[in-house]
């Protein structure tokens, strides 16, 4: 098969312009965030490090990572945790490869590469084809409308981090946003 | 045996190069496929090339192409390690020439064992 064919294989998908925008509800579920997420850290971070579903505070001073994924469904897959958790995440990744003193880039290349991961495997039960972006850390990008966001709270190591599958900004409209310009019947 | 890691996350080269010279391998970095190509350059030709797919200035993809197109690099075995896991970015790899394909997440026996396919793993990690 020649680069041509497979960048312009029929993988069946098939949408007319018409058709509604896809919402990451109609595509995904938090289970499945969570799977994503859970191969992840095991196969990462450590074969006996969970992730537990409860929800907890994020601090203050959080800091997020994403990878955006463009394609039949737009948005980004955002991973947040308080910065505390974030540099055990780094020196749980690296083990015994870890720098003596972790350096706040060292810090943000684990959580992005982290990101990363878990935005390509996301991508991947996801109706392609799909272009994956590189990992950005900072404060979180805004958050589209609630009805194409699938967000999961999950705890590890008794610290709180959420991982929040969402929308590009306008990508998707809820319904219930829009009602001041419905005509009163 | 001499190995070549290309990815932008410097976790990841760290935590590649560990499993990599835990095996026996002598290992140099590149945070991309163009600084990668720079250490071809240099007559340092390795074994093998562990090859992220998503980086910034050269992919990996380009990476490979731009390898196969020398003939003078025609030994080295690349193998792509990302988290693009779709079935038609595996055939793409494949097809531009790269040998083996790794998914992130992966474990050092999942890397030990793509060597091993490959007749890759050194004598030392063998035994």
């Amino acid at each position: 098969m020649t680069e041509f064919d497979t960048r312009f294989e029929d993988t069946g998908e098939r949408r007319r312009t018409s058709d509604a925008p896809l919402s990451i509800h109609d595509l995904l579920d938090g289970e499945t965030v969570q799977s994503i997420a859970q191969e992840a850290w095991s196969a990462l971070v450590g074969d006996d490090e969970f992730l537990v579903p409860l929800p907890g505070g994020l601090p203050d001073d959080a800091l997020s990572s994403w990878v955006e994924i463009v394609g039949p469904w737009t948005g980004t897959v955002v991973l947040t945790c308080g910065r505390s958790t974030a540099e055990a995440l780094s020196r749980a990744l690296l083990k015994e490869h870890a720098p003596p003193v972790l350096e706040p880039e060292d810090i943000e290349d684990a959580l992005g590469e982290l990101a990363n991961v878990v935005g390509g495997n996301v991508k991947a039960v996801l109706p392609g084809p799909s272009v994956l972006g590189l990992p950005e850390v900072g404060s979180a990008p805004t958050a589209g409308s609630p009805a194409d966001t699938c967000r999961v709270d999950l705890l590890w190591r008794a610290q709180s981090l959420t991982i929040s599958v969402q929308g590009a900004a306008g990508a998707l409209t809820d319904p219930h946003e829009n009602n001041q310009n419905e005509v009163p019947l | 045996m001499r190995a070549l890691v290309i990815d932008d996350s410097r976790a990841m080269r760290r935590i590649v190069t560990g499993i990599l010279e835990g095996l026996g391998y002598e290992v140099q970095q590149a945070g991309d496929g163009r600084e990668g190509l720079d250490v071809l350059d240099t007559g340092w030709i390795p074994d093998l090339v562990c090859v992220d797919w998503n980086m910034p200035v050269m992919d990996g993809l380009q990476f490979v192409s731009a390898v196969r197109s020398n003939p003078a690099w025609r030994s080295v075995t690349i193998m792509m390690v990302t988290s693009e896991s779709e079935h038609t970015q595996i055939v793409r790899a494949l097809a531009a020439g790269a040998h083996e394909y790794v998914i992130k997440p992966f474990t050092a026996d999942a890397i030990r064992d793509k060597l091993a396919l490959l007749g890759l793993l050194p004598e030392e990690a063998v035994l």
